[in-house]
Order: C-alpha cells, then sequence, then structure tokens
C-alpha cells in the first residue's frame, strides 16, 4: 500500500510535468515524419519507415527514462518532500521501490502512447502489422527499466547533472561493450584480465535489448536469448536497486 | 513512561573538502511528559532541526539514545505514534490539499476511505475549508503551513511534533496555530514544537528546554524557571501626598497622576501597601514582573 | 504588441532564412576537393552507433542517393564501393543499397567487376536470395563476355529458392555460349522435362534443336573432311559415309528429320532455322 502509494505519486509527478510530454510529442513527431524522409529513398521504404519510427521511440523513450529517474527523486531531497515521506512509518527501500514502479509506470504509459501511434502509423502507410516488433517494445522496456534503476542508484547519492552524465555514459557503454567481449579473452595480463572479466560483467549489457536493427530485415526471433534477455533485466535491476537501497540508507538527509 | 526520551545524543557532520569536522549536538537530554506541549527553544543554528531528524530517523548519530514512548523512535512501529511538521514544509505543488492528505495517509497504511473523511475533518480544523481542490501551486506560506499541520495529524498521533511551526506565520495564523497546539493538547495529545520565537513559546508551553550550540542548557517547567525569577514587584497607587513619599524613603515614579513604585523585596511589599492604605491612598495595581522567557534565555547565553 | 512582437519574429525568421539561402549560393557542399575527410569500417560505425545501427545505414544510404545523383561531381565515384560496403556493413540485410549501389557502379561507373564484387557480397549476407547472384552472372556474361564466370553466378542463383525457371534457362544458354555443347544440350533436356508452360517447353525444343544440329554438324563436317582426305573428293550424300564404314549412323535432327547436306560445299544446314542467334 505504501509502495503504492509512493508509485502512484510518482507517476501523478511525473505527469504533471511537460516535460515528460514534450518527450513523447517529439518521439511522436519523428515517428510521423519519418514518412517524409522515405520520399529520400529508394527501394524498400517501408524498412526505412520502421527504422526511423523504432530509432526515435528509443531515442525518446530513453530521454525519458534518463531524465524523469533522475529529476524526481533528486527534486524530493533537494525540495525536502522526502522528510514527508520518511518521517512517516515508510522505510527507506520501500520509497525507492515505490519510486521505481513509479517511473515504471511512467515510462510504461509514454511508451505504449508512442507503440499505439506507431503501430497506426504502419498500419496507414504499409498495411502491416508487425507483432515481432511488439517483441522489440518489450524487450525496449526492459533496456528502459535498467536505465531508471541506473539513473536512480546516481541519483540516490549525487547531483542531478553528475547523475546524468553517469547515466548516459552507462547508457552508452551498455551499447558498445559486446565489443570488448572477445577482446577481454585476448588480454595476456593475468590482473588485467580479471578486472575486465569483473567490468565485463557488471557493466550493463544493453545492446541484447536491441533487436530493432534484426527485426526489421525479418531474420528470425529466438524466443531463448529474448526470454534470457529479459531474465538479465529482472536481475540486474533487482541488483541496482538492493545496492541503492543500501546507498540511501546511509544517507543523511541534513 | 515518558512520551520522548533523548539520552546523551551526539552527533558530528564532516564537511566534504576538508573532513574536518563539526560538533553539531554535543550531548542532548531531552524527556517530555505524555500530555505536555514542550517547547524547544534555541537561536538559528544551535542544532533544533538536528535534533529532531536524528529523532525520526532522517540523519544518523554517533551516540546516545532516542525513545517514544519507552521505545527506539527510529524504528517504524514506532514512527506511526508521531505525526511532524517539518520546518518551511514543501509539498508537491502539483497535488490537491485532498490529494496530499490522502498520500500521507496512505503512507500509514489508512485505508483509502477513512483517510477521505480525515482529510475533510482535518482540513476544516486548520481552516481550509473550501480549498480541497486547489492545487498546492496556489496555496500561500501560511497556507501550506497550516496544510502541513493538518498532514502531520492525519494519522492521530500521540504525539505531534513541530519544526518551527510559526516561521512565516502572520498575527492572526499565529494566534490559530497556539490555539490549535492547545486543543491537540487538551485531546490528550503531547506536542514538541521547536521555535526561536520566545512570545509564542511563553504563551503555551509546558516544559521549556533552551539548546544552545548543541547542547541543553536549561530544561525544566516554564513556571518553576519563571517563578524563581520574580524580579520585582510593581505597585501603582494614587492619591497619596508627594512629600510623605519622600520622607518615607520610597523612590517612585510619576505617570498619568499615578505613582509607580518598584521593589524588589517581598518583605517591603507588604510594607509599601500598609503605608498607602494607612495614608488614604488607593492602590491600582500590584503586578510581580517576573524574568520573561527572553530574559532567562538571554541571561543563559550570557552567563 | 503581441502581433508586433510576433511579425518581428516571423521576419527575423525570413531574414535568417535569406542569408541561408545566399550563404548556400556561395559554398558547394559537395565540392570536388577532400569528399571525405575519413571514412570510418563499417564495424567502427556499428559500435559508434550505440545500437542505432539501421538508422545510421538509412542516413548514409539515403546521402549516397542524393551524393551519387550530383552529376556536377566528376570525381564522385571515387568511394563508392567504400561508402556501399559501409552501409551494407551496418546493415547486411538492407536490400535496397545493394541493388542501389551495383546500379551505380555498373550503369555509372562501368565497373562490373566492381559491382559484382557487391552482388556477391549481397548474396552472402542474404543466403536466399537468387536475383543478387541472376545480376552478377547477367554482368559477367553482358558486359564481361567471362561466360564461364556468368555461368557459376546462374548456376548458383538457380540453386536458391524461389528462383524463376528463366534462370536456368539463362544458365544453360550461357553454358551453350561456352560451347560445351553436350552438356548444355543435357542442360536444355532437364528444362524440357521439367516444363511448366508451353512457352517454356517451346523455347527448351528449339534450343534443342538448334544445340543438337550444331552437335550433329560439327561431327558431319568432320567426317565429310576426313572422307574428303581419304577420297580425295566429297561424299555425293551422307549415305555415303555410312557405305566407305566412317559412320555408322547417319544422325536425324532433334524432330527426326534428315539433315540436308550440300554436296558443293560440303556443310550441314538444318531443316528449321531459328531467329535467334548467339549473343554477340
Amino acid at each position: 500500500m505504501k509502495i503504492r502509494a509512493i508509485a502512484l505519486n510518482t507517476f501523478k509527478e511525473a505527469t504533471r510535468n511537460k516535460i515528460y510530454y514534450l518527450l513523447i510529442f517529439f518521439g511522436v513527431f519523428f515517428v510521423l515524419s519519418s514518412k517524409l524522409v522515405t520520399l529520400l529513398t529508394l527501394g524498400d521504404k517501408v524498412k526505412v519507415l520502421k527504422d526511423l519510427g523504432l530509432a526515435s521511440i528509443n531515442f525518446f523513450s530513453v530521454l525519458i527514462a534518463i531524465f524523469t529517474g533522475i529529476d524526481l527523486v533528486y527534486k524530493e531531497i533537494e525540495k525536502k518532500t522526502i522528510y514527508n515521506i520518511l518521517s512517516k512509518p515508510v522505510s527507506r527501500s520501500c520509497f525507492i521501490i515505490g519510486k521505481f514502479f513509479g517511473l515504471a509506470l511512467t515510462l510504461f504509459v509514454a511508451l505504449i502512447s508512442m507503440v499505439i501511434i506507431f503501430f497506426l502509423f504502419m498500419l496507414l502507410f504499409s498495411g502491416e502489422f508487425d507483432v515481432r516488433i511488439l517483441v522489440y517494445f518489450i524487450l525496449l522496456y526492459f533496456e528502459l527499466l535498467i536505465i531508471t534503476s541506473i539513473s536512480l542508484l546516481f541519483s540516490s547519492f549525487s547531483t542531478p547533472i553528475l547523475s546524468s552524465v553517469f547515466t548516459i555514459s552507462l547508457y552508452l557503454i551498455g551499447h558498445v561493450i559486446w565489443t570488448f567481449n572477445e577482446f577481454k579473452d585476448k588480454i595476456v595480463n593475468p590482473i588485467i584480465k580479471t578486472i575486465s572479466y569483473i567490468l565485463y560483467y557488471i557493466l550493463p549489457n544493453l545492446e541484447k535489448f536491441n533487436i530493432k536493427n534484426s527485426i526489421v530485415v525479418n531474420s528470425d526471433l529466438d524466443s531463448s536469448m529474448i526470454l534470457g534477455s529479459i531474465c538479465y533485466a529482472i536481475f540486474y535491476i533487482s541488483a541496482l536497486l538492493i545496492l541503492t537501497i543500501l546507498i540511501f540508507n546511509k544517507r543523511e538527509f541534513k | 513512561m515518558k512520551a520522548i526520551e533523548i539520552m546523551g545524543l551526539k552527533k558530528t557532520f564532516t564537511s566534504n573538502f576538508m573532513l574536518k569536522k563539526y560538533n553539531v549536538l554535543k550531548d542532548i537530554n531531552i524527556s517530555v511528559e505524555k500530555g505536555e506541549i514542550y517547547g524547544f527553544l534555541g537561536p538559528n543554528g544551535a542544532g533544533k532541526t538536528t535534533t529532531i531528524k536524528c529523532m525520526l530517523g532522517l540523519i544518523s548519530f554517533d551516540s546516545g539514545e532516542s525513545f517514544i514512548c519507552g521505545k527506539n523512535s527510529r524504528s517504524l512501529e514506532e514512527r506511526k505514534k508521531i505525526g511532524f511538521l517539518p520546518e518551511h514544509p514543501y509539498f508537491y505543488d502539483y497535488l490537491t490539499a485532498k490529494e496530499l492528505l490522502c498520500f500521507s495517509g496512505m503512507l500509514f497504511s489508512i485505508p483509502v476511505k477513512k483517510v477521505k473523511n480525515k482529510a475533510k475533518d482535518l482540513l476544516k480544523l486548520v481552516g481550509l475549508e473550501g480549498k480541497e481542490d486547489l492545487k498546492l501551486k496556489k496555496f500561500s506560506k501560511g497556507m501550506i503551513q497550516r496544510l502541513g499541520f493538518a498532514q502531520a495529524l492525519i494519522n492521530d498521533p500521540e504525539i505531534v511534533i513541530l519544526d518551527e511551526p510559526f516561521s512565516g506565520v502572520d498575527p492572526i495564523g499565529r494566534k490559530e496555530l497556539r490555539d490549535l497546539i492547545i486543543s491537540l493538547k487538551n485531546s490528550g495529545k503531547t506536542v514538541f514544537f521547536s521555535s526561536h520565537i520566545l512570545q509564542d513559546m511563553e504563551m503555551i508551553v509546558d516544559t521549556v528546554g533552551i539548546i544552545l550550540e548543541g547542547e541543553i542548557i536549561k530544561q525544566g517547567k516554564l513556571s518553576d524557571l519563571i517563578s524563581h525569577s520574580v524580579q520585582y514587584y510593581e505597585v501603582v497607587f494614587k492619591d497619596v501626598d508627594e512629600s510623605l513619599l519622600k520622607s518615607n524613603n520610597i523612590g517612585f515614579k510619576l505617570k498619568d497622576n499615578n505613582y509607580i513604585t518598584k521593589l524588589k523585596d517581598f518583605e517591603k511589599l507588604n510594607y509599601i501597601i500598609e503605608f498607602i492604605i494607612m495614608n488614604h491612598g488607593k492602590i491600582v495595581s500590584v503586578i510581580p514582573i517576573k524574568m520573561s522567557l527572553e530574559d532567562i534565555f538571554l541571561k543563559e547565553i550570557k552567563g | 504588441m503581441k502581433s508586433k512582437l510576433f511579425i518581428f519574429v516571423v521576419v527575423s525568421f525570413i531574414l535568417a532564412g535569406v542569408f541561408q539561402y545566399d550563404y548556400d549560393s556561395h559554398i558547394n557542399y559537395f565540392s570536388e576537393k577532400n569528399i571525405f575527410v575519413t571514412l570510418p569500417k563499417g564495424k567502427t560505425l556499428e559500435i559508434l552507433s550505440f545500437g542505432f545501427k539501421n538508422f545510421v545505414a538509412d542516413m548514409i544510404f539515403i546521402w549516397s542517393i542524393q551524393f551519387y545523383s550530383n552529376y556536377s561531381l566528376m570525381n564522385r565515384f571515387e568511394y563508392v564501393e567504400d561508402i556501399y560496403n559501409i552501409i551494407t556493413d551496418l546493415n547486411p540485410e538492407y536490400k535496397a543499397p545493394y541493388y542501389v549501389g551495383s546500379w551505380i557502379m555498373a550503369l555509372e561507373l562501368n565497373d562490373y567487376k566492381m559491382a559484382i564484387r557487391l552482388l556477391q557480397k549481397a548474396s552472402k549476407n542474404l543466403n536466399n536470395e537468387w536475383d543478387f547472384d541472376f545480376e552478377s552472372g547477367y554482368y559477367a556474361f553482358k558486359y564481361l563476355k567471362d561466360y564461364k564466370l556468368a555461368e557459376k553466378y546462374y548456376r548458383k542463383a538457380a540453386g536458391k529458392p524461389g528462383a524463376p525457371s528463366f534462370v536456368k534457362r539463362w544458365q544453360a544458354h550461357t553454358v551453350y555460349m561456352e560451347d560445351n555443347l553436350t552438356y548444355a544440350f543435357k542442360m536444355w533436356l532437364e528444362i524440357e522435362r521439367g516444363a511448366k508452360n508451353k512457352l517454356e517447353k517451346n523455347s527448351a525444343l528449339n534450343h534443342l534443336y538448334q544445340i543438337k544440329f550444331e552437335i550433329d554438324k560439327n561431327n558431319l563436317e568432320k567426317k565429310v573432311e576426313l572422307f574428303n582426305q581419304r577420297f580425295k573428293k566429297r561424299p555425293y550424300n551422307l549415305e555415303a559415309l555410312k557405305r566407305k564404314g566412317i559412320l555408322y549412323i547417319i544422325p536425324k535432327d532433334f524432330n527426326g528429320d534428315d539433315y540436308i547436306y550440300d554436296f558443293k560445299t560440303g556443310k550441314i544446314k538444318a531443316k528449321k532455322v531459328f531467329r535467334w542467334k548467339k549473343f554477340s
């Protein structure tokens, strides 16, 4: 009940902020404007429509995940509204988990509204409804949840600007870390090798959620890999949330 | 059992840059009886808010203990008994008054339906009727303070902790707030409030604790603190011959046809009163001028 | 007041646009010098795209279409292969860049080997598509005149699922062009047997008739020459070859008719003559 109250309040706060609608609006805007871009291309126009649509939904939903996540926790501390919560019989873990679910709900609503417009748009211009794209959106949602928990972690002890820099960096790292998969095996020095192994497995690997590139060109989906990615997300998020709670428990609200 | 008991509370803050330590709370001992109004007095920066935050578990402390009704005040269970109004309260300005109270109530796991009724009553109590559906963005500072008061009472607490409730409230609001605090006391609640404004405190508190630079320097019943320190008696009278007074070595001041005499000695008071009556004078008033809280406060700081 | 300010904003935007237009008229965005500062590899760009590789591929592809249709730039083809390699590295399953790239390479630059290289990359990446191999075969056949190479590509194309029947006919024809007549005959026989409609069947029959004629013609003309060497004169008719033991059976054409032998020249002719002839 307490978690639900905090989650709903977080959702309310996010959705009563204009930035939230602005980012959704831009996401939708770029989905729609992909129609214009197809005028410039030759060959498979539906592919370009899908590419641009998915890319813009991805980009703007990630922005929402980063900025609402950081903004909402920091504001709570900065404006001291957190005193009202933590002076009540609400544990700090309860607060963090409530925040997380509130952000998850916020992201869900943002994503689903962009997705609905995307599908309507695709139906209108290409007449097809590709259910496999829905699988991509599910995976994207899990990626967004990881990003949110990263931003939650950083904003539990850092300032908003630093938190955004950290979160964006981790997001970018998360999309290139697959390149170190083979590289880490080639290191000879055992100490560096150990460190790089630890880093490789500790840093988020987000590229596995990114099936938008392959889904557009009709390659087959591997259901066991998708399930594995979702399990990865669940464990990774749990780890981040527990870490956030541990840090947050130590935090003093001067 | 004491409502609030704090023993030997110590707290140091470490500054981020030089790792320099500041002793914010040196040795705090507070005990608040059930059903009384406890005034926590001290200048800005003395450690009032820090003490309250330690008590509520918002910050950690180095050593000491803090109890509420005999149990650790930092446990979640005990916090159900507390209502808290923070200093300069700020609430989510995108919520309406009703929504805020419902949210607060839900954090106490009170069923929604019950909270809604309670919210109505509380808004009436603090004089915010008809403002239920107004966004807090449009609230004035005084209204926010009242709302903060209402949300502190949402769980029907045994102990109400108010951090600087009078700051930023206009004189009429202060009067209402004082009445509210007294009504809380009358309904059997313990009220603990901090302030640096003496006048408000003097009028309502039962017990006062004075904090200065992280130490409680004086604590006791207000009546005890003040009765021990009657400074002088002021006797106002008229219709007595001036020369008689002079010849009997009685000092006086003349004001609006009244003579005013200040006496430090209790024995001399009787003598003066008898003297006036015997000389057919009329006594207008006899006032024991007590030491005000302010005087005690200043004396303690200087001494 | 507000409307005045609004007009001011609009006017300012228009003026800014005028200056942009002026700037554009002075500068040539696609200048002849230094078309590209550096060309990253497709793999590098894939990493740098941070998961948006399809988007990046689309953008480069769209840019390339505008760039290569800008005819004022004489040296625009300098890096054409690299550009399309980048796009197709980023997005190996994207068909359009292979087509467009190979068209640019073949039809604008006339570098058919380069076009075939790109098409073969496509054939490797899109293993189930027959048309990249077919197109490679066409360029090899039509422009490089390398019938062996063309036959290799046609064979590859014919072996892929969904390849239409004409691919196999093209393959058979290239085999014929290689002068591997017996193999061509065998192939056309297969085509004739597998034919699904009258057109295919007739086409195959025509080819079979022609190829059988050519095989028999070569053979017969050689025997005639042998006769000539042995008896110092040409045979009066083909029966003479059989009589003298040079030939055991006199071959007939595909329809079972006799070939026409010209005693004066020693040449063989078929009864039917088809209008099509070898591509040259």
